[in-house]
């Protein structure tokens, strides 16, 4: 009924009619959602867009090829550092420097993708985890990178428009993650795609297949990384400040546990562990302002607890909500997608 | 040509358009309220700041409680940002753009700062405040920013003045955070021993993570220093002490006024904070200034939830918000955000419980004209966590 | 020369408290597989709660202590009750984003609770009293610290090898199934596990707390343990002990020698470096996984 039968029903895009319909759908939803809500939202929704790019880049290497990360911080950093210093101080357009860091992040992912080669689960955890603080301890040092003062991002224009507001970086934001999403889509389908998933599921059963190991390893990093550089560049113009700071490990195990909230080896798990987890990130700040939940907390806490620390529990429900999706599904909300689908599909019988 | 003539045409539509309505309501006033924004991390790893966002509303409240200004409440909008400056930007964002504020306080960092300092600036929207001592406030001085924390350069300045020329120190060393804070430290104090033709015999820089300072300590007691000045977060400063102690190193510590809360550094260094010389803003928390009595019985007894502490942060929300108060209160009436503007300018040795405020007319090339205070004043610590007075209000420039 | 002893000593002390970290996470590590990043925050409620008692109810020492590493062993088996063990078919990703949520929880329940200031814990021995040997000195907390690391790191050895639980551990980690058809609760045995891992935990906790407590103390000295660990073998508690002096040693000379700045960062420069040699660490003997 479901089954593939030949080569092209696996790659080709469109599955059936009513998947068209619906990415149709998202299209004109995306397009029309700068004018649907407020501008708050409209940056709401370009931070999310940048942790999508990063947890898409994560899952190639996490999900697909079985590597673990706790140091995309750094790419994130390289991507966003390198973009502002070709721009600012190299003068170079966006659209030349944007792809030009996230180069040099690839290039570092290479790199880090050598001692990656003998290494896995912990060992690679802690050798990841180095290379993220190590990039954000030198950036701090180093006064052309603006030190821990950290960088302005300068005025943004393509060609004739100036991209100023929110607004208008979102159309720029939108155009470029679609594009990405699409793109890690076809990568997995293709024969480097095929390589990483034998990579991880068995690399020496992989190797003996003809997958060249050393090759495939190191360029899953240095794609990973790609990812994760773009994603840092446009971020530096979401958030229009840079300081090392920013890129700490916090922002490393944010990224991996999108990835695996989300759904590990699945594109669409990792854009709804992205949505999900960076949209709780800005918004559970404003728990203690919901009608009658927040007032109860604040009596709760003046009972129990401290009431200078009740915002706080933003943390409690956000650790919460991690735990019970992992807890009942180990595929994340990819898992839990699929087995509503299924619930469904007889339904009423 | 054609440039000029679109401006003209742009102020006269503005003009006939714009002004009418602005000058009937400013963003954020009503007749009855006045709504203030403000970010401070209740989380996060620099929660220990978050109090100064609560000493705030304390204050606000007391005031609505005294009537308001000018029959207007101040309604107080504080979020919380955990440090982040994502978080920062989406909360300012949100309260801007959705319920609208006349303007902005205090609001805790340099690095959330930064990243909101441009929207503010670009919206023209006034900001009093800013809680922490950078020269990026004021370099290049922004028209609606106006600085009230002094520069930690200022302090760093009369702290080494007072130890080379009271307590005659011949070798002065420095640990300090390695960020905006901790390097205007070194800076402000390298200028002052310039000054007195002297070097910093050791800069010994501390990473926000460390949690062993043995080494930095073997290199201050190599140099053989005989005064530290201590440019560091509070739980580094208390352990530099203790591991100075613990090697037997004793020169006199000087510190900042982020660690010149002396009850609570007395409590958890046990004891050893005593002694030590601290820079400080504002007045002390025993002070018998009559100000000082008012705001500790009618906004911290009244207002303060239980738990809360009559500490340094927490009544720097106050400091920090003690000029806009004053601004608001001279327009009288009619508040729009450029009289507010010209009024602030006026602010001539304004005193609350910090040191003298003073603004300037506007103006690009003098960043000291949006630098409120420029005084600081030195305590020691005693018996008990009680403070000892050495200087009354120190101006530097 | 003194500065060089003098550092070698600073080192060891600073060692002693990733050591305590370092073997926690290696026994979790152990029989379950999972790089443990609650085990920071386990030891935070604890030494929270230890505070509590001692400051605010007056309880003396001696009860409070015994009964805080109770209370930890008692926490460690019911988080692995209460949540691991009801993970369905749990991958070691998902067991890692597990324990971040719960050290998410845990932390928020602390700040929750305690707030946010900057506090420090009573303690029998003042951590800024020293002993000079010859002209190098130590101080007796840290003398307590390294005193506590030998005795835990000799017990758990001891009872790891030689106990009837120890050995049902060490089944459980090799082959859970074969375990299981020979008798043992593998279960139970993963609860005992936590449990003990958080003792330990909080013995770090406790001494780390007589300095200066705030919600994110743990954070430092659970990455330098488990960075430790990993250079140890992560299956070694011998080797755990000494990767965090070996870490220990080496931050404090190149910060003494070279650049302070940096001595963290180099830290883990090196356990790449020993990695890239010796891919499993250096005490645990590397096992190819057959196909």
């Amino acid at each position: 009924m479901n089954m593939k039968r030949v080569y092209y029903e696996d790659v080709r895009f469109f599955t059936s009619g009513v998947v068209f319909f619906w990415f149709v759908a998202l299209l004109l939803f995306l397009a029309a959602f700068p004018f649907l809500f407020k501008n708050y939202y409209v940056y709401v929704a370009n931070y999310i867009a940048i942790n999508v790019i990063v947890a898409i880049g994560l899952n190639i290497l996490v999900g697909y090829t079985g590597q673990i990360s706790l140091g995309h911080a750094g790419f994130f950093a390289i991507g966003a550092y390198g973009t502002l210093v070709l721009m600012t101080k190299a003068h170079l357009p966006f659209l030349v420097a944007l792809p030009l860091s996230a180069l040099v992040a690839a290039l570092f992912g290479f790199l880090l993708g050598l001692p990656a080669l003998r290494l896995e689960g912990p060992y690679l955890a802690i050798a990841t985890l180095g290379f993220g603080m190590t990039v954000t301890q030198v950036i701090g040092r180093v006064g052309f990178f603006g030190g821990r003062q950290g960088l302005h991002a300068p005025e943004l224009s393509i060609g004739p428009w100036n991209l100023s507001t929110d607004r208008d970086f979102y159309y720029l934001l939108i155009t470029i993650t679609i594009l990405l999403t699409l793109a890690a889509r076809n990568i997995i389908k293709t024969r480097v795609g095929r390589s990483f998933i034998a990579i991880r599921d068995a690399d020496i059963a992989a190797e003996t297949m003809g997958v060249n190991l050393v090759f495939y390893k190191t360029l899953s990093f240095a794609l990973s990384a790609f990812y994760t550089g773009v994603a840092g560049g446009l971020y530096a113009f979401v958030l229009r400040y840079i300081e090392p700071e920013i890129f700490t490990l916090l922002r490393s195990i944010m990224f991996l546990s999108m990835v695996v909230v989300g759904g590990l080896g699945s594109i669409m798990g990792s854009v709804a562990g992205a949505c999900l987890l960076s949209w709780m990130d800005l918004q559970l700040r404003n728990i203690l302002n919901i009608p009658y939940l927040g007032e109860w907390l604040k009596t709760l806490s003046q009972s129990f607890f401290s009431i200078t620390g009740v915002s706080n529990i933003q943390f409690i429900l956000y650790g919460l909500i991690m735990i019970l999706i992992m807890l009942f599904e180990p595929l994340g909300i990819f898992g839990i997608w699929i087995r509503t689908k299924k619930y469904w599909k007889m339904w009423p019988f | 040509m054609m440039k000029k003539g679109f401006l003209v045409f742009l102020t006269v539509a503005a003009m006939a358009f714009g002004f009418p309505f602005s000058a009937a309501a400013e963003e954020g006033v009503t007749d009855k309220e006045i709504h203030i924004g403000q970010w401070g991390p209740q989380t996060g790893p620099a929660a220990a700041w978050g109090s100064v966002a609560r000493g705030t509303d304390a204050y606000f409240k007391m005031i609505n409680a005294d009537g308001g200004i000018n029959g207007r409440q101040l309604i107080h909008h504080m979020f919380d940002d955990a440090y982040d400056p994502a978080k920062t930007v989406a909360g300012v964002k949100e309260l801007q753009e959705g319920k609208g504020m006349f303007a902005w306080v205090s609001g805790v960092g340099t690095a959330p700062g930064l990243a909101v300092k441009d929207y503010l600036m670009n919206k023209k929207i006034p900001w009093v405040g800013p809680s922490a001592g950078s020269l990026h406030w004021i370099t290049p001085p922004q028209k609606y920013l106006f600085a009230v924390y002094p520069l930690y350069e200022i302090e760093a300045k009369a702290l080494v003045r007072y130890a080379v020329e009271k307590l005659g120190k011949k070798k002065i060393a420095i640990v300090y955070q390695n960020d905006d804070y901790g390097k205007n430290g070194v800076q402000g104090a390298a200028e002052e021993l310039a000054r007195l033709k002297m070097k910093l015999v050791a800069e010994v820089p501390v990473q926000l993570t460390d949690s062993d300072l043995k080494p930095h300590v073997m290199q201050l007691k190599t140099s053989e220093a005989d005064a530290v000045l201590l440019w560091t977060s509070v739980k580094h400063a208390v352990m530099t002490i203790g591991t100075s102690a613990a090697m037997q190193f004793a020169p006199q510590f000087l510190s900042t006024s982020t660690c010149s809360d002396f009850p609570m550094m007395m409590s958890i260094s046990k004891g050893l904070w005593k002694g030590v010389i601290a820079a400080t803003f504002a007045e002390l928390p025993d002070s018998k200034s009559p100000l000082m009595a008012k705001y500790k019985k009618d906004a911290f007894d009244k207002f303060a939830a239980k738990d809360e502490r009559w500490g340094l942060f927490y009544y720097a929300g106050i400091v920090f918000s003690e000029p806009l108060v004053e601004g608001i209160k001279r327009c009288g009436k009619d508040l729009t955000r450029e009289k507010f503007v010209s009024e602030m300018e006026k602010l001539k040795d304004f005193q609350g419980i910090s040191g003298k405020i003073s603004y300037k007319p506007f103006d690009a090339n003098d960043p000291f004209s949006r630098q409120g205070q420029n005084q600081t004043t030195l305590l020691k610590c005693i018996e008990g966590g009680a403070a000892e007075r050495l200087t009354d209000w120190m101006t530097i420039q | 020369m003194l500065n060089f002893l003098q550092m070698i000593v600073n080192g060891m002390a600073a060692g002693s408290t990733y050591a305590l970290m370092g073997l926690a996470m290696v026994i979790i590590y152990k029989t379950t597989e999972v790089p443990n990043f609650t085990q920071g925050e386990m030891a935070l409620l604890s030494s929270y709660l230890t505070y509590m008692f001692l400051d605010q109810y007056g309880v003396p020492y001696h009860v409070v202590f015994p009964a805080a590493l109770v209370f930890a062993f008692v926490l460690g088996c019911v988080l692995e009750f209460v949540v691991l063990r009801r993970a369905k078919e749990p991958n070691i990703l998902g067991m890692i984003v597990i324990t971040i949520g719960l050290e998410m929880i845990l932390m928020g329940f602390v700040s929750w609770k305690f707030g946010a200031d900057q506090k420090t814990m009573p303690f029998p021995i003042t951590p800024y009293d020293s002993v000079v040997i010859g002209k190098v000195f130590i101080s007796t907390l840290e003398l307590l610290t390294m005193g506590m690391v030998l005795l835990l790191m000799t017990g758990l050895f001891v009872f790891l090898r030689y106990s009837k639980l120890g050995i049902a551990m060490k089944a459980t980690q090799q082959n859970d199934v074969a375990a299981r058809l020979m008798g043992i609760r593998t279960d139970r045995i993963r609860m005992a596990t936590w449990g003990i891992s958080s003792t330990v935990g909080c013995t770090a906790g406790l001494l780390i707390s007589s300095i200066v407590m705030q919600p994110y103390m743990m954070w430092d000295p659970l990455l330098k343990g488990f960075a430790a660990a990993v250079m140890g073998g992560m299956t070694s508690l011998p080797g755990a002990v000494f990767g965090a002096y070996m870490l220990g040693i080496i931050e404090n000379l190149f910060g003494g020698y070279i650049s302070i700045e940096f001595k963290s960062v180099v830290a883990f420069a090196i356990i790449v470096l020993v990695l890239c040699v010796k891919p499993s660490g250096l005490f645990a003997r590397h096992y190819v996984k057959k196909v």
